[in-house]
């Protein structure tokens, strides 16, 4: 698979595949959030920290950067056209990507280990 | 009728301009291809082009109250007033309503729009069943006027690297040919990101089509077909 096939078809799918768990996962939390919300912030510590909540956590931030990343990229790559400025673009928006993955990381591993 | 039409000759026009026209007599049935001839004859500076006058040609495609169509087949009837005629939006301007489709012919030559064949060459014909044939239909129909890609945001941004819509629409009429050899190597040349995946299902194309066909759908089946072979 080339690095020309990656940003094609693979990106294409990646973005559905993304999108579909980021909707069942949004359906999942709504309902947590509407239906038993959190009593205090040791009751949200310890919900983030049960195995299964912080795995679908971890997805969902994946899944969620992945989305974030393929869209915008579709979105410089449209409308931005000098090379240099898009390159630039694209390394801002890849590391900030990168920080809210690591931060939502940081903050399962925290609430697992407290 | 009121008429609003883009007027712009680069040999003596610094900008484009939008000028006035009336047509008194409308008669009943009328189409927008008419109605220009007649404003030709009050304005003989007045350039589109036209042929063939029902549909067929695809030669007097243009943008009609802000939606791409064939002036010959667009009812008067239907149009309000005045009736806003400009020339196909995102490609460059010859004059007045005339646009230079080089770049569309291009993007179609460039997905090989013709049977490929590696066996050797029958004695006879190459038979089809009436079902192989039968999924040509809404594919070979296209008369490759431009009023698709010309609608495609993602044809506007890169007219030089996407294909577009028609030329799409084209690649699947091969694929989807029972007597096509090329299926590889089409999928191939459509891969990376500004190829097939530049389309992000907009739909002006399907949208706009005066032959009722669906760019976006095809390209759906590309997309399907495209996965189907690599996993």
């Amino acid at each position: 698979m080339s690095g020309r096939r990656a940003a094609g078809l693979r990106a294409w799918v990646v973005q559905r595949l993304s999108a579909i768990y980021l909707g069942l996962f949004f359906v999942y939390l709504i309902g947590c959030f509407v239906f038993a919300p959190p009593a205090s912030h040791e009751a949200w510590r310890s919900w983030v920290a049960h195995p299964y909540i912080s795995m679908a956590l971890l997805l969902f931030f994946l899944s969620l950067l992945l989305h974030a990343w393929v869209g915008v990229r579709n979105v410089l790559i449209d409308y931005v056209k000098p090379f240099g400025l898009r390159l630039v673009l694209l390394a801002l928006t890849g590391l900030a990507l990168i920080a809210c993955g690591a931060w939502g990381l940081q903050v399962v591993i925290l609430a697992r280990i407290a | 009728m009121q008429f609003k039409i883009y007027r712009y000759n680069p040999e003596f026009d610094e900008k484009p301009y939008m000028q006035d026209f009336e047509l008194e007599d409308i008669r009943p049935g009328m189409m927008l291809r008419e109605a220009l001839l007649e404003l030709k004859k009050q304005d003989e500076t007045l350039a589109f082009r036209h042929s063939c006058g029902e549909g067929v040609c695809g030669s007097d495609g243009m943008n009609i109250n802000g939606l791409n169509g064939l002036a010959c087949i667009t009812p008067l009837a239907g149009l309000k007033e005045p009736v806003e005629v400009r020339p196909f939006p995102g490609i460059p301007v010859i004059r007045d309503l005339i646009v230079d489709m080089e770049g569309f012919y291009q993007q179609y030559r460039s997905v090989q729009p013709f049977l490929i064949r590696y066996d050797p060459e029958p004695e006879v014909e190459n038979l089809q069943s009436p079902e192989d044939r039968d999924r040509l239909d809404g594919l070979y129909e296209c008369i490759l006027c431009g009023c698709c890609s010309t609608a495609c945001p993602s044809f506007w941004w890169n007219p030089d690297k996407f294909p577009g819509p028609a030329a799409l629409l084209q690649v699947w009429r091969f694929l989807a040919d029972s007597r096509d050899q090329a299926m590889e190597k089409r999928l191939d040349a459509l891969d990376g990101p500004y190829k097939l995946f530049r389309c992000h299902t907009i739909m002006n194309c399907a949208y706009v089509c005066p032959k009722g066909l669906n760019p976006t759908k095809a390209i759906g089946n590309i997309k399907a077909l495209m996965l189907k072979h690599s996993v």
